[in-house]
């Protein structure tokens, strides 16, 4: 037995320095996985920004701004700068290159407000248009406070009290902290951190299996008086190790990330220091010796890395759309995600991100769930090994 | 000592039915009754092989292609488990204790792939490791092993690089490091150049020597020179049975020819003739 770990120990060091030497690869995965998410957090929290600073801007674009001095005058006493809107402004919102909604003001706006006839106003925005889109509700409540008040000071001509308009007063209160606001926008960083998880383990796991078949290395290696299952196990260790190495790297890349944000209320929002990257890696760990084994057990039954590719192709593709469910939030939270590998780490990091505590079973449940896809794949491979060698 | 007696290993082939048969038998179920009758083909690979290899000798194992010899040898190297028969080495039964057995054999198979990203260096010595060597006793033999075969200034460059006759060079030292016994080599001096061939042989030949360690040698060729020069005893193996051992002398003598090729087509082919002059 002792003699098995050594030898298992002996494997996992020559398979660490094989996977590390190849330097193309892992600086494939590197740049793919660790780089791609501090990136993307980049351009995100860049459109966060500006939407900010066109919020802070205060202004509201109008056509046919001098046909409706009274909105001009509401909107100054608001604070806002009433602007003409571009004549070609459809075109432009169209072609993205205009991010404000426009409000048109019919011929007759005027006259019809004083006649008491009600004169239909359009706001213009363009759904593809993100950044208009996201401007279209302050440009509605601030019309909606000039209806109010036209309606309030008409009421007050006759005597009649505001308040029987308003017969109840509505207030909002959000529950969410500042931190769960912030996962609406962060919640894809633990999606990114899985793929480099499983990025990072693919390449390893398919070269230490179909890659060894390919090379006519696996017959000579079967030939040394090694249990097999101490072979076995010395790869997985070993792939589950780069796997780890990339997870770790990405989860610590987030930090620096952070310095980059442009928006302000972001950087508020998120909160993701050492604490959050070490928690991430201790629920990625079970994830990527799951991964590790289940892409060798594939793997294994191929003759060349390149038809390892191709079968590997349906694992990477269910780890890479299980998180989804989260990240569309398709049907909210259910017990059974936390059965499904992927899903389950996903939905635990973002409690993390949250702020919010993890409870013991939902720890244990992907960590029993992982354990039990690792000893299947490590004792398919090992059952396969001799099989494989001579085929 | 190598002793293999009445070894015999089949394998299943999978029947193949035609293209149109195949898409029938989706569909009908005649067409899937059609495919159950048709039971596997079985291939017999070794049908009744025995051989004694002995210590300090090198036994050639001499056969045409698809005999049956890299078969044996994967028997032999507990690859494969044998369908019938028994295999000793220095008495150790291959199939009750293989762990045992490969720890005193050193085997170069048909399959000698090399990790491209490792020096020759820590190929050898990765093998040596999983032998139960410690580190400096398994660099210490690397190099010993690769001064017998030429191949110091290999040593410390990555086999990504390598020639043919270089790689086999590098597997040969890899098989011998943990100076085994008994050695099994299967067609070795395929893609070697004249000069690396001579070298192999000078080593095989000192390698039988008391000084060499007297090492059971097993050799499995189908090029005549080789087992002309080198082997001290001779099995012909075809179509997966010995039909013929001894030495060269004994074996020209009982095919009453003078060359050797002559000799090994008689003995090879003997079935096939017969067999073709009954039909005709």
């Amino acid at each position: 037995m002792r003699r098995s770990l050594v030898a298992a120990g002996i494997v996992l060091g020559k398979e660490l320095r094989d996977a590390l030497r190849d330097r193309r690869t892992l600086l494939t995965v590197l740049v793919s996985a660790v780089l791609m998410g501090p990136l993307v957090l980049f351009a995100i929290s860049g459109l966060i920004g500006s939407l900010e600073s066109r919020a802070e801007q205060r202004e509201v674009y109008l056509s046919g701004l001098m046909r409706a001095p009274t909105l001009r005058n509401y909107l100054e006493r608001q604070t806002y700068v009433a602007r003409e809107a571009p004549s070609d402004f459809e075109a432009q919102l169209r072609r993205s290159t205009f991010h404000d909604p426009v409000v048109v003001i019919p011929e007759d706006f005027e006259a019809a407000l004083v006649r008491g006839d009600v004169p239909v106003v359009e706001i213009v925005s363009d759904s593809a248009n993100q950044r208009s889109e996201a401007s279209t509700a302050r440009i509605e409540r601030l019309l909606g406070g000039f209806s109010r008040e036209r309606a309030l000071l008409s009421l007050a001509l006759r005597g009649v009290s505001a308040q029987i308009l308003e017969p109840m007063q509505v207030e909002d209160r959000d529950l969410a902290s500042t931190q769960t606001r912030a996962t609406r926008i962060t919640g894809m960083l633990p999606y990114f951190v899985m793929m480099a998880v499983l990025y990072g383990a693919l390449n390893a796991a398919l070269d230490t299996t179909a890659g060894e078949r390919e090379r006519g290395s696996l017959e000579p290696l079967l030939m040394n008086p090694t249990e097999r299952w101490a072979l076995v196990a010395g790869k997985w260790g070993a792939v589950a190790c780069v796997s780890v190495l990339i997870a770790v790297l990405s989860c610590f890349s987030f930090l620096p990330g952070q310095w980059v944000l442009r928006s302000d209320t972001l950087q508020a929002m998120f909160q993701y220091g050492p604490r959050e990257a070490a928690l991430f890696i201790l629920l990625l760990l079970p994830l990527a010796a799951a991964l590790a084994a289940v892409l060798m057990a594939v793997a294994i039954r191929s003759r060349t890395f390149k038809e390892a590719q191709a079968s590997s192709t349906l694992v990477v593709l269910a780890i890479s759309l299980l998180p989804l469910v989260n990240v569309f939030d398709l049907g909210g939270e259910a017990p059974w995600h936390l059965w499904a590998p992927a899903l389950a780490q996903n939905m635990l990091m973002t409690r993390v991100l949250k702020g919010e505590a993890l409870e013991l079973s939902q720890v244990l449940i992907p960590l029993g769930v992982c354990a039990v896809l690792t000893a299947f794949g490590v004792w398919y491979v090992a059952r396969q090994l001799h099989q494989a060698a001579v085929k | 000592m190598i002793e293999v007696r009445s070894l015999a290993k089949s394998f299943a082939v999978p029947a193949r039915s035609s293209g149109s048969a195949g898409l029938r038998s989706l569909w009908s179920r005649a067409g899937a009754s059609a495919a159950a009758s048709k039971a596997p083909r079985r291939i017999h690979a070794v049908v009744d092989v025995n051989f004694d290899a002995p210590d300090g000798c090198i036994t050639g194992l001499l056969g045409p292609n698809g005999a049956g010899k890299t078969t044996t040898l994967r028997m032999l190297a507990a690859l494969i488990a044998p369908d019938a028969g028994t295999m000793r080495v220095d008495g150790i039964d291959v199939v009750a204790r293989p762990g045992d057995v490969l720890a005193r054999m050193g085997v170069l198979s048909d399959a000698r792939g090399l990790y491209p990203r490792l020096t020759a260096r820590e190929n050898i010595v990765y093998y040596g490791a999983l032998h139960g060597m410690a580190r400096d006793a398994a660099e210490a033999r690397a190099e010993e092993l690769a001064r017998m075969f030429e191949m110091m200034p290999l040593l410390d460059r990555r086999a990504a690089g390598f020639s043919q006759g270089e790689r086999m060079k590098t597997a040969l030292c890899r098989a011998l490091v943990h100076d085994p016994a008994n050695i099994v080599l299967d067609e070795p001096t395929n893609g070697l150049d004249v000069l690396a061939t001579r070298a192999l042989r000078e080593s095989l030949r000192w390698l039988r020597t008391p000084a060499g360690g007297s090492k059971c040698i097993v050799f499995s060729t189908h090029i005549m020179q080789e087992v002309e020069r080198l082997c001290d005893g001779v099995v012909v193996v075809a179509h997966g049975r010995t039909v013929a051992t001894g030495t060269v002398d004994e074996l020209l003598a009982k095919t009453d020819e003078r060359d050797f090729e002559e000799a090994f087509v008689k003995l090879a082919f003997a079935a096939d003739r017969a067999g073709a002059e009954a039909a005709a």
